[in-house]
């Protein structure tokens, strides 16, 4: 009891000791931490993938440690390591990870499989979470993969990514007398108009088609699943698939550059920065590098707008990666502690503002004036494009489709397809249709159930 | 032009116009064999070549093969975490083949002298169990354990795999060079005095020789370039080179440089061991193939 007492009052000490070192030092003390010491002398593990932001975060930790007693073991490793380990961990209701990466394909299958813990409890507890911490504020789009079918909340975006277009030799475009398309048909006339002028290419694209063609699919009035996640019946063989097809092909073949198919992210970047190539719709990330890396040869001429439309619609592709806490975890309120610390309006405004960390999703930050500012490039107002996307992403849930667990088989048939179109092997109609039956005789393997 | 230098014809000359055949043809084979060292070749001289480059020289189009050659993906590999990924690979990789053949050369001579009274065959099959299935079929199983244990991330807990799968292969490969020495050598000994083990340490091992050098190539081949269990099973701490090299493929884009070098590195220990003791493993791998 005494030893009890002892230690209550060493830690209130500490606790005392430690605000008067913040407050002298000038380090800041978020207000979301009303009870910082509460959960002192705790551990809490905790893994993503290596990302410029776990850079930023691991370069706060320190700071959170010093604030409230928690220690933080944080272990970021590449994309494919970090998912294949997390995954297994996961799977196996492990209790070594109390806050992890929730990632984007994965979502659907770690939150649907019950294995991240909710946090709605965690929000609406007012002792756990101040108001003006503000779930509210972060993007709908960039949250919709974070939330269950009831719209239960598992985790919160700290990355988001928007499909947008640019033309990185936007002088060709003005030398030829046109504008940067809004539509299928425009962007048509535009690469017709302005391909292999001064020796650059029209369109480029790396080669997750899957990822790329499915705005397409959706700008023709097709879908991927029927109603995703609920009915996961693939409608590939569709008239719209087809003609979708056909087209992204089309901008492929006849307006890419040599080897286009065969393309990573990189070398579709490469090629816009060294001004090889000229338009290219991807997630803004790919973009930002024209206007402000020091390799950009194209800095002068790049222009952005947000993807073309087609006759059914605009459905630029957007996704994110979130913060959660595993259902195995024996620390989940000290990580919530870290969640909310790392996630919180100002956090989040130094590492957008100070580091100057692009993909933040809090839509307080997107709409400041030193954001606006910051993604502001040639007098281009960028962070309202990337807002634009976000906000469409969520409202309609045309992303869903990519979340569920069996995207990456139906993802692989799509890549081939297309490639197949491209290449002039099949027609867009056959080549949908060959799609639509592999993934159906994948998907019965499976066990996933279809309404044929 | 011959007629004219020699000052006779070649129809003269039979074997001279042989002798020339044999010369075009023995010319074209060497240039078809460089041509095949080649094209095997290429790729690992391409994975060199990209570890000099800059990253803009990797990915310029089309390739680049004159080129400022420069060292910072290697300095850029010291710096990184790769060092201790190297030294994880270089201790569980020994650790675990040095083990197996302390702990496998014996057993496999004691099945091979222990044939002739049966049953021996039952426990090498036996013993082959744990390469009778893939990798990943042992995964789940190995990962609850090793999580259990707290052997997740751990150098031994990767040795203790590592030794699992190779101990089988020593006792095997070594069975069969020990079946081929006549057990009179060793019985020559004991009855000079020798005992059992004495029999075994001066003369049975010593003839060995070529077999020993080839397994234990083979199990530091196995451990060293081991993907699937180091990446499963380890995080941070122990990870090994093959993984760190994949670590190298970033979300935000892949440092090809870096792959480049760190997969020279991987390749230079086994390229380095392989040279020094090739006469013993190609002598090795070959015992036994042509009986006598």
């Amino acid at each position: 009891m005494f030893s009890d007492k002892k230690a209550r009052r060493r830690s209130v000490l500490k606790g005392a000791a430690a605000t008067a070192a913040l407050g002298a030092t000038g380090l800041y003390a978020p207000a979301v931490l009303s009870q910082t010491r509460k959960f002192e002398g705790t551990t809490i593990n905790g893994a993503a993938f290596s990302h410029t932001f776990s850079a930023h975060v691991r370069d706060l930790i320190p700071e959170f440690e010093e604030l409230t007693g928690i220690t933080v073991n944080f272990q970021d490793q590449a994309f494919p390591v970090y998912n294949q380990q997390a995954d297994l961990e996961l799977s196996t209701g492990g209790s070594a990870l109390d806050f992890v990466n929730i990632t984007f394909i994965f979502s659907g299958r770690w939150i649907g499989a019950g294995w991240m813990h909710p946090l709605d409890d965690f929000i609406n507890d007012p002792e756990m979470t101040p108001a003006d911490w503000n779930p509210g504020d972060f993007a709908g789009g960039a949250q919709a993969s974070l939330q269950d079918a009831d719209g239960n909340t598992y985790g919160f975006a700290w990355e988001a990514g928007a499909m947008i277009m640019s033309a990185s030799r936007s002088d060709i475009l003005d030398e030829a007398g046109v504008e940067m398309p809004t539509t299928f048909d425009e962007l048509v006339n535009v690469c017709d108009a302005i391909h292999n002028k001064d020796g650059v290419a029209a369109f480029v694209a790396d080669k997750l088609h899957h990822w790329n063609w499915i705005p397409y699919l959706m700008g023709f009035g097709g879908k991927v699943f029927k109603d995703p996640p609920g009915d996961l019946t693939p409608t590939l063989d569709t008239p719209e698939a087809a003609q979708a097809a056909e087209f992204y092909a089309n901008l492929l073949s006849s307006y890419g550059p040599e080897g286009v198919l065969s393309f990573t992210d990189e070398q579709a970047l490469n090629a816009q920065l060294n001004g090889r190539a000229n338009i290219r719709t991807q997630a803004i990330a790919w973009h930002t590098p024209l206007a402000n890396s020091p390799d950009s040869k194209v800095k002068d001429s790049v222009r952005f707008a947000l993807m073309p439309g087609g006759p059914a619609g605009n459905f630029p592709g957007s996704n994110s990666h979130g913060w959660g806490i595993p259902v195995g975890s024996k620390n989940k309120e000290a990580a919530w502690e870290f969640i909310k610390w790392v996630m919180s309006p100002d956090v989040q405004r130094r590492i957008a503002i100070d580091q100057g960390y692009s993909a933040v999703t809090r839509r307080s930050i997107i709409e400041s004036d030193a954001y606006k500012t910051q993604m502001t490039f040639g007098g281009q107002d960028v962070a309202s494009l990337y807002l634009q996307v976000l906000e469409l992403g969520g409202k309609s849930g045309y992303m869903k489709y990519r979340t569920v667990p069996v995207f990456p088989q139906i993802g692989d048939k799509i890549n081939k397809a297309i490639e197949r179109v491209a290449t002039g092997q099949q027609n867009g109609a056959d080549a949908m249709a060959q799609a639509q039956d592999e993934t159906i005789s994948d998907f019965r393997k499976a066990g996933v159930e279809m309404d044929l | 032009m011959a007629e004219i230098a020699l000052g006779v014809s070649e129809k003269h000359l039979p074997g001279l116009a042989a002798y020339r055949r044999q010369i075009w043809e023995r010319r074209l084979l060497h240039a078809l064999v460089l041509f095949l060292v080649f094209l095997i070749m290429f790729p690992f001289l391409w994975l060199v070549i990209m570890s000099f480059k800059s990253d803009p020289d990797i990915l310029a189009w089309p390739p680049k093969l004159f080129f400022k050659p420069t060292l910072e993906n290697y300095t850029g590999l010291w710096d990184d975490e790769f060092p201790r990924s190297f030294l994880n690979s270089v201790i569980t990789s020994v650790g675990s083949t040095v083990i197996s053949m302390v702990l496998g050369v014996p057993g496999a001579y004691a099945l091979s002298r222990a044939a002739r009274r049966g049953g021996s065959n039952a426990m090498s099959l036996f013993i082959l169990a744990t390469r009778m299935a893939p990798p990943i079929a042992f995964t789940i199983p190995y990962f609850l354990v090793y999580r259990n244990l707290g052997l997740l991330d751990t150098r031994l807990g990767l040795i203790i795999i590592y030794l699992t799968i190779n101990l089988s292969l020593v006792i095997w490969v070594m069975r069969t060079f020990f079946d081929a020495i006549p057990r009179s050598m060793e019985e020559a000994a004991w009855i000079d005095g020798a005992s059992l083990w004495q029999g075994f340490t001066k003369i049975v091992l010593p003839m060995s020789g070529p077999g020993l050098a080839a397994t234990a190539i083979l199990c530091f081949l196995y451990a060293w370039n081991d993907f699937f269990f180091a990446l499963i099973l380890t995080r941070t701490d122990a990870m090994t080179a093959p993984v760190a090299v994949v670590n190298f493929l970033d979300y935000q884009g892949w440092q090809w440089g870096k792959i480049a070098s760190g997969g020279v590195m991987v390749m230079l220990p086994v390229l380095v061991f392989s040279l020094a003791v090739r006469k013993f493993l190609v002598h090795g791998l070959t015992a036994g193939a042509v009986k006598g």
